[in-house]
């Protein structure tokens, strides 16, 4: 008895981490503008829509991702954190976290 | 059942790893390396340790594994798995058989819990002790493709690697399944719920306690009178192979029921 009722509390568990994580739960991920202006410091260019050349033009984007497109982009080292907890892109584009783009450097 | 098993092995690792379909918002629980060039799935410790590491919880890969393992739990190790698969060939390999203690099978859960999760949390993911980066699966499916594909490579890190896998390929030719057995974090996590699974190895009514699956079992599990399933001493090491099956001489080991 003991073992049925632990099997459906687990499995009652399983598919609401399930559900939730697939397809309600989401992630806030910050851009890598840090990253953008290396580059285009050390004189690579990457033509982002939005962003204009000029860098007094940069600001801090972010967007809500779901778990299955972290998941993605984590499986290609996409994503990290910053000192204050803030999830960021490894990518100067959050474009780049929704396909299997590799990073541009 | 031997051969549909040995059919469905090969089926699985074909088809983790078909290449032309990617699909890495998806786990699917065999330790498969997702950052092999042909690889579909994401690896669910992969995952797990990417997460970890920038402080969240995979919520839909532990409700994935927690499901597949309350349904099939070490079963898929069984079938499924493509390096189990080749460790089972790496077996047939003429070589000097050799036994474990039953004390080395608790080293996975270390593993799961060091490797997989500590050294992420509190070192990182770039860490040369993060499983990954350790990982005999990982090694063959991505470091050695890549590093043949790009032309170059950390030659101390990859040397590590394929130390690594040498060493583990030398040992899964003597001891069967030894990767499984003692090291295999993934397994380690299926194995926690394999008494509560499903699709399970389960004495019939006409045992007569000849212990001749005990014998046979690949895992080298004890048989003895078991109230929960056929194996009483430790049932989260079955794999489901139905060695037992096989060999049991009144039919009496049926894999749910």
């Amino acid at each position: 008895m003991l073992r049925k009722v632990l099997v459906v509390v687990l499995f009652v568990l399983s598919i609401a981490c399930l559900l939730y994580g697939a397809f309600f739960r989401r992630v806030l991920v910050y851009d890598n503008l840090e990253k953008f202006e290396r580059l285009k410091n050390i004189g690579i260019t990457i033509k982002i829509p939005g962003y204009q050349q000029n860098s007094e033009a940069f600001e801090v984007q972010s967007q809500w991702f779901t778990e299955p497109e972290v998941v993605n982009a984590m499986t290609f080292d996409g994503i990290s954190r910053y000192k204050d907890g803030r999830l960021i892109s490894n990518y100067p584009d959050l474009k780049m976290l929704k396909g299997r783009m590799p990073c541009p450097t | 059942m031997e051969r549909i098993r040995l059919k469905i092995q090969l089926a699985a690792a074909v088809l983790l790893n078909i290449g032309f379909l990617n699909w890495h918002t998806i786990c699917f629980p065999v330790l498969n390396c997702h950052s092999c060039p042909i690889s579909v799935f994401a690896c669910p410790l992969g995952v797990i340790g990417q997460f970890v590491a920038v402080g969240m919880i995979p919520l839909s890969v532990i409700g994935l594994l927690l499901l597949t393992g309350l349904i099939l739990a070490r079963f898929l190790c069984g079938w499924v798995c493509p390096f189990g698969f080749v460790q089972e060939l790496l077996y047939k390999v003429p070589y000097i058989k050799f036994g474990i203690p039953n004390w080395l099978r608790f080293i996975k859960y270390g593993v799961f819990a060091g490797l997989v999760v500590a050294v992420p949390v509190f070192l990182s993911t770039n860490s040369p002790l993060y499983f990954c980066r350790l990982c005999p699966v990982g090694s063959i499916e991505s470091a050695i493709p890549w590093a043949v594909m790009r032309g170059s490579a950390d030659a101390v890190g990859l040397s590590v690697r394929l130390g690594i896998v040498f060493g583990v390929a030398i040992l899964a030719m003597g001891h069967r399944r030894f990767f499984c057995k003692v090291i295999c974090p993934l397994g380690a996590c299926l194995s926690v719920l394999n008494r509560l699974s499903l699709i399970f190895p389960r004495r019939g009514d006409q045992c007569t306690d000849c212990a001749v699956c005990g014998k046979t079992c690949p895992m080298e599990i004890d048989t003895k009178k078991g109230k929960v399933a056929v194996f009483s001493s430790n049932p989260e090491e079955c794999i489901s192979c139905l060695e037992c099956h096989k060999k049991c001489p009144t039919r009496s080991v049926n894999l749910w029921g």
